[in-house]
């Protein structure tokens, strides 16, 4: 089983598809949980703190916004994480965690840089895009050490 | 890294013209499994410790697998901190991403049972090459001639 | 503070989240009885709001706020007020956040105010703007009065000074000015002045309006009809001495201790920052400055008007290094004209680099405050941005006149 470092980071299609072919899915959504169940921190909605914009420091300078920065402070270790990556072209899909365009020309930057296994596709828009997208990264999935294709959730 | 005993969310979307999700939560409650469930629009939310929501979200998802779809959540079920009751009103911007995902759904499971019955799609590169600027001058040249 | 109406303020905003300062934005509302919401909106309002504003972005939450801001135009949405906030120094963002307040100005009734922030910003850095932001909404009424009328008076209870004003049917009849000591004491001193040179009594005074930072402590003392932040008042005073009511304009004070850049469409205040946290772009800088050069601060203008800031050169706007700079270029031969003149470029080009960075700059620039009377200032600031800047009379009482102004619409209440 792969780690593999999904963009849009919150996107169902991908992390299920991910998951159902046999490999983990690297999500934001997990960071979130971790923050949202941390007893003590109280920084409704999503428990992010005038902290974690500082721990993105890390992967960009002060001069880069703070929501850009509070972003890599979560996305950051899931890149350091990643053995493998599947990014989707221009979604227009992109909400929330993905919203801000900054954050996510970096994290593609940086998937890309890390010399991973990686697939790059657009995002289907119709039914038959839509059968190759699927073909594609099952393809891509299966060819990673270790699939473990069909048995899914473990 | 990640412990078993974590406790995670999962929301598992269902479109689907035969299983409804009280079909789905009748299944857990069957399974005996110690996780929370949450019928919503689009399916369900379950939490509990990691092991016992993976193991109940495989169980789910063999019922109808091409129609269902699973991924982690990180806001708890019924969470007053997305909650559009307490926070304001208004759906937030992860609402907009779902809605939109869940519209290409059916294309997905269309593909998927392509997979289940071992068809491939013929996969070609979709995006015509680029004009070349001698390819160009030329349509222009043309047009004007043609216009004049 | 009594309690006041819910006022629902709705949010348009990229990044507050991601900064973890939501919290703060919601603690700072609460404070001033006010309730933050978001508009709702559907995904087609998202996919379409480029087309149909024609302002295409990068970022998908940018156009999550543009629809947000459509929702509210187009009444969608209840709310009372509109508060549009974003990264600090993220370009797109800026650019969204200017072209939204005009659209909604232009198109709603809702007061508009944005800010950008960082991670660093407070619920206490945001209390100021959303009580001017909650008052517009609130006294929308009282901010369109364009006329003082009656026998009214205003007090300024500043950080270094305290001024007071008395007026009658849109002439300032009084004034007093003196230094803050305590608060209540130089409060009633500088309006005890006033009194005097308008000739009338406390008796006679129809209504009260109160401002500045001390200006709990004295509205409660003196039974204020009104009691007022400085940045809705001052916008007002400035406006109106100018008599530039309507329209685009930006006001900057430049006071004792803090600085003030506000940006103002027909009076009410838009965007703003505050400033405070260095005394070389203070008036404090040039009361050092007029002492090192033997003259007192009422001469320092008209000396810094003659000379020519480029002959001297500062390596600092530092209250310590930069006095040290200008001291040094006296000993190397400078004339006190163009060491006044640079003392007075100084200060103006910080309050350039820290706070008009953050608010649009649109003409006519009124410039306030007592700073305001050292003619170097606004020369400074006109060679500055190459633009007008006008000093209205009365500047240096900008807020008393702002208080006295709105008070008004008391009289009879």
């Amino acid at each position: 089983m792969v780690k593999v470092f999904i963009y849009p980071s919150n996107s169902l299609i991908l992390s299920d598809l991910v998951d159902r072919f046999g490999h983990e899915p690297l999500a934001m959504m997990q960071e979130i949980g971790k923050k949202i169940r941390t007893a003590g921190l109280d920084s409704p909605p999503i428990n992010i703190t005038p902290e974690d914009p500082k721990l993105g420091l890390k992967y960009a300078a002060v001069e880069v916004p703070s929501g850009v920065r509070g972003r890599m402070s979560l996305l950051g270790p899931l890149l350091e994480e990643a053995e493998a990556g599947i990014i989707v072209r221009e979604p227009d899909i992109a909400f929330g965690c993905m919203g801000c365009a900054r954050t996510n020309e970096l994290i593609n930057f940086l998937v890309r840089a890390k010399k991973v296994p990686l697939l790059e596709l657009d995002y289907p828009n119709t039914e038959d895009e839509a059968k190759i997208f699927v073909h594609k990264i099952r393809e891509f999935l299966d060819g990673l050490s270790g699939a473990q294709s069909g048995k899914g959730d473990e | 890294m990640n412990d078993d005993n974590d406790i995670i969310s999962k929301m598992i979307v269902l479109h689907s013209t035969f299983t409804l999700p009280s079909d789905l939560v009748i299944k857990i409650y069957e399974s005996k499994a110690d996780i929370t469930v949450k019928e919503t629009c689009f399916g369900l939310i379950i939490e509990g410790k990691r092991s016992e929501v993976n193991r109940v979200a495989r169980e789910i998802r063999n019922l109808d697998p091409n129609r269902i779809f699973i991924k982690e959540r990180g806001v708890p079920p019924g969470s007053s901190n997305r909650c559009r009751a307490s926070q304001g009103g208004g759906a937030k911007p992860g609402f907009h991403q779902h809605e939109v995902e869940f519209a290409l759904l059916p294309y997905f499971t269309e593909a998927l049972d392509e997979i289940e019955r071992g068809e491939m799609p013929e996969i070609k590169d979709v995006t015509p090459p680029h004009l070349t600027i001698e390819k160009f001058k030329d349509i222009i040249e043309k047009e004007v001639k043609e216009s004049e | 503070m009594a309690k006041e109406n819910l006022v629902k303020i709705a949010q348009l905003s990229c990044g507050s989240e991601y900064s973890g300062i939501q919290k703060e934005i919601e603690t700072a509302a609460a404070m001033v009885d006010a309730e933050i919401i978001f508009p709702e909106i559907t995904i087609d309002d998202v996919k379409a709001v480029e087309e149909s504003f024609g302002l295409q972005v990068a970022s998908p939450d940018l156009k999550l706020m543009m629809a947000r801001a459509q929702a509210l135009v187009d009444g969608k949405t209840n709310a009372d007020a509109v508060l549009i906030a974003t990264c600090f120094r993220c370009a797109e963002a800026a650019l969204v956040r200017n072209e939204m307040r005009r659209y909604i100005h232009e198109n709603s009734k809702f007061p508009v105010i944005s800010y950008s922030f960082t991670e660093r910003t407070t619920a206490a850095t945001l209390l100021t703007r959303l009580e001017a932001l909650t008052t517009t909404a609130r006294r929308r009424s009282l901010l369109a009065r364009e006329h003082q009328e009656g026998l009214t008076a205003g007090i300024d209870s500043g950080s270094t000074t305290t001024k007071a004003v008395i007026m009658q049917d849109d002439k300032v009849i009084g004034t007093g000015w003196v230094p803050t000591v305590k608060v209540m004491e130089s409060a009633t001193e500088a309006l005890n002045n006033a009194m005097k040179e308008a000739g009338i009594t406390r008796d006679e005074i129809q209504a009260l309006g109160v401002t500045g930072y001390g200006r709990f402590l004295i509205g409660d003392e003196f039974k204020a009809d009104l009691i007022q932040e400085e940045i809705t008042v001052n916008s007002k005073g400035a406006v109106y001495l100018a008599g530039h009511q309507k329209g685009q304009a930006t006001v900057i004070d430049i006071g004792g201790m803090d600085n003030k850049a506000i940006s103002v469409q027909d009076g009410i205040p838009g965007m703003f920052t505050m400033g405070g946290i260095c005394a070389g772009a203070s008036g404090r800088f040039l009361e050092m400055t007029s002492k090192r050069l033997g003259v007192d601060i009422t001469e320092l203008g008209a000396l810094a008007v003659k000379g020519m800031q480029e002959h001297v050169e500062m390596n600092s706007y530092c209250i310590v290094f930069g006095i040290q700079s200008l001291v040094n270029s006296l000993a190397k031969g400078s004339v006190p004209e163009d060491v006044a003149a640079a003392a007075c470029y100084s200060v103006v080009e910080q309050v350039f680099e820290q706070q008009l960075q953050e608010v649009e700059v649109k003409e006519p620039l009124i410039m306030v405050g007592g700073s305001s009377l050292i003619e170097g200032i606004p020369k400074a600031m006109h060679d500055l941005l190459n633009i007008e800047v006008t000093v209205p009379p009365y500047a240096q009482y900008i807020g008393a006149v702002g208080a006295a102004l709105l008070a008004s619409g008391f009289i009879n209440k």
